[in-house]
């Protein structure tokens, strides 16, 4: 077999998988050399495979499984973009993580980036969901690498959410691909200017199903917790790879299945806003770029909502941009928790004096996700800002624009401020390792390369003619430069001047309650006290009721048994939706099993 | 775990400004912060710049939607309210929904695994 018959055979694997069996190879590496092919290798062949992807749109590998048709790999311009983008994170996190020896955190980050980018390049359904769900299997394992008793109990709060995510996800796939009689993208949707998005019909059977398993995953307006729950309680490199994929994907997903879904537009507005107040009164700094990345993905999903092509090539672009940047502040956070113990903005301060390069790095992350011109944030958030500026959407906008300002509140200035400079702490750690500058060097390069000179990101977005309109025409423009300034300038003055005022909340050590106090006090004393019930109730009932119990369990193993009524009379469909409602109940009671 | 340098850990009166430990790169970029005039400066800059965007209004045309958006300096005014609304709805919120750091009952009291960390690297850090 001559080499360019290898290669032909290489470009038609779905990138994905390089970074897979990078993963496997972590698992067995031994020593810096070993782990560094594993780190980088990886995300490497997986670039490869990405320049080298055959023409858009074309599905090049379909295969048969279970009397489905399945595409393994069908490249677009929608997927490409969020391919770049998780190759970046694989390798910045590959470099970041490379001071810490741990083989079981490496091949979990592969596997997870792997398998998000496996995901963005599948051509059908249930390709994308088995995908999907590898990277909930490989996140979680990032949650209990922490090795604490809170990691663990995070983790099996993230794990539960995950499952039933997934659950939903299933149960919606298989109703409306047997509907519509194909799981295919192909044959599921039409081109829209040529990309294949809003394939999906949310009145279909499953519609809805798919719609809230992704929700789920895309951290909407109360089922945001496990975002926030998970990312403060991982390991430093658990948070950076974290940040970067569950939610992009779902982005990803959303523009792919419901692109220009109305409800979208307004569930992505409350997004932006509701963190900004959480993350004003959170002291954990990491816990704070937890709902900071709740907002920023409201902007996204708002943009995909609104479905024009500058919004989705807004929504492609912030997203990419989002993973740079805040991967950056994941990053320096991280730099900090590891050289500190803590991220809790009431035992830090001062620490520039010792780690001023993390210090200038998160500087440039903080000024790229606060949209100051020049900087990622403001090329790719100005394409959503646009998108949403018209008559019809007047309130949307101002939404956006709150939350444009809430950003620069607690993650703009929050975040390096209190880390860095504020009071001093007295804490004097050693700068971060080599190789997490390093890695933070490169992601403020790539915020100025985008901020300063977007074309050549701009030449890889969905609509690329939309976009190089948009950078030609409107965003180095000097009233755009104007409006942006002023936002930004008397947001920072107001800053200023309540810290001169004392109006300033100082930060306080403590829990914000949120909605998973539902789940995390309110549930577990409910079934507390009904647990206690039936204990009591089944001691009488076993008393009172002994043979007539006995053959209620044996009239219920001949209704399910396999040859039982509900097996032969209930159809496909309806089996999937009994089973997801069973599963999702025993999921619910796991959450809110006390303890 | 933390991290510092001996003597300084545990010491409940810092001295401010820690000069001999200090990394040049922190002096050349951020000491000249510490300036008693720094504050002062800085709310003079920053206002001076708030005049003068507001200023260019008069030679920039904006475009804008057509509603209150083109009122003047509106985004300028519009930012300085909505960061103000988010940081004082900071007291009471605060107030309202901050509870004991072991409200939950899972607070560990140090994260352990930060202390091999700092076995592990202490060859190769930059």
């Amino acid at each position: 077999m001559t080499v360019d018959r290898l290669l032909d055979i290489a470009v038609t694997i779905n990138p994905g998988f390089y970074l897979i069996a990078a993963a496997v190879w972590a698992v067995f590496a031994r020593g810096p050399g070993s782990r560094g092919v594993a780190l980088l290798g990886g995300p490497a062949l997986a670039l490869l495979a990405l320049l080298y992807a055959p023409a858009s749109g074309t599905e090049i590998t379909r295969s048969f499984f279970l009397g489905f048709n399945m595409s393994l790999y069908r490249p677009d311009s929608l997927s490409m973009i969020f391919g770049f983008g998780f190759v970046l994170a694989a390798a910045l996190s590959g470099v970041y993580s490379l001071h810490r020896e741990d083989r079981m955190q490496d091949s979990a980050g592969l596997l997870y980036a792997g398998a998000a980018m496996a995901a963005v390049f599948a051509g059908d359904l249930i390709s994308l969901v088995v995908f999907w769900e590898l990277t909930a299997v490989a996140s979680v394992a990032l949650v209990f690498a922490r090795q604490t008793k809170q990691g663990q109990m995070a983790g099996m709060r993230y794990l539960l959410i995950q499952l039933l995510s997934g659950l939903l996800l299933m149960a919606g796939v298989v109703l409306y691909g047997l509907d519509a009689g194909s799981f295919l993208f192909a044959d599921l949707g039409q081109l829209h200017r040529g990309v294949l998005i809003g394939m999906l019909d949310i009145h279909a059977p499953g519609g809805l199903l798919i719609l809230a398993g992704v929700g789920i995953k895309a951290a909407f307006p109360t089922f945001h917790n496990w975002l926030t729950d998970a990312y403060p309680n991982t390991t430093e490199t658990g948070a950076v790879v974290m940040s970067a994929y569950t939610t992009t994907l779902a982005v990803y997903v959303l523009a792919r299945c419901f692109a220009g879904l109305d409800w979208l537009v307004w569930i992505g507005a409350a997004m932006t806003v509701y963190p900004v107040f959480f993350a004003v009164m959170e002291n954990d700094l990491r816990r704070v770029l937890a709902y900071s990345t709740n907002n920023q993905i409201g902007f996204m999903v708002c943009a995909v909502g609104i479905g024009t092509p500058l919004a989705i090539d807004g929504a492609a672009a912030h997203a990419v941009a989002h993973i740079v940047f805040k991967g950056l502040l994941f990053m320096a956070m991280g730099a900090v928790f590891m050289r500190t113990g803590t991220t809790k903005a009431s035992e830090l301060g001062g620490l520039h004096r010792t780690m001023p390069w993390t210090t200038l790095f998160c500087l440039i992350g903080a000024m790229s996700i606060s949209a100051l011109p020049l900087f990622a944030g403001f090329s790719t958030k100005s394409m959503i800002m646009t998108a949403a500026h018209t008559p019809a959407m007047f309130a949307v906008w101002l939404m956006l624009l709150f939350a444009s300002a809430g950003v620069l509140e607690h993650s703009g200035i929050k975040i390096p401020y209190f880390a860095f400079f504020s009071h001093d702490s007295g804490k004097r750690p050693k700068e971060a390792p080599f190789t997490m500058l390093l890695a933070m060097g490169l992601a403020s390069a790539l915020c100025l390369a985008i901020g300063i000179a977007p074309g050549w990101f701009f030449e890889l977005l969905p609509y690329r003619s939309v976009a190089m309109a948009f950078l030609a025409q409107d965003l180095f423009t000097a009233d755009h430069l104007l409006v942006q300034m002023q936002l930004l300038a008397f947001a920072v003055l107001a800053f200023v001047l309540l810290k001169r005022l004392k109006l300033y909340p100082t930060e306080q050590p403590g829990v914000i309650l949120d909605i998973e106090w539902l789940w995390r006090k309110a549930a577990p004393a409910i079934t507390g006290v009904l647990g206690r019930l039936a204990g009591r109730l089944g001691v009488w009932a076993d008393k009172a009721f002994g043979r007539a119990g006995a053959g209620l369990i044996s009239g219920s193993g001949q209704i399910f048994a396999p040859d039982g009524v509900v097996a032969r009379h209930l159809p496909l469909a309806g089996a999937a939706i009994w089973t997801v409602a069973l599963l999702s109940f025993v999921l619910i009671l796991a959450m809110s099993s006390p303890g | 775990m933390t991290e510092t340098r001996s003597g300084e850990q545990n010491d409940p009166h810092p001295q401010p400004a820690g000069e001999a430990d200090e990394h040049p790169l922190s002096v050349l970029l951020f000491s000249w912060m510490r300036s008693d005039l720094f504050d002062r400066m800085f709310l003079a800059g920053l206002g001076a710049l708030c005049a003068v965007l507001a200023a260019l209004e008069l030679v920039i045309h904006r475009h804008d939607g057509g509603g209150i958006d083109s009122l003047p300096v509106f985004q300028g005014v519009f930012g300085f309210l909505a960061f103000a609304l988010a940081v004082l709805s900071g007291w009471p919120l605060g107030r309202l929904m901050r509870r004991p750091e072991n409200y939950y009952r899972d607070q560990p009291d140090k994260d352990p695994d930060n202390t091999v960390e700092e076995e592990k690297e202490d060859g190769h850090d930059g």
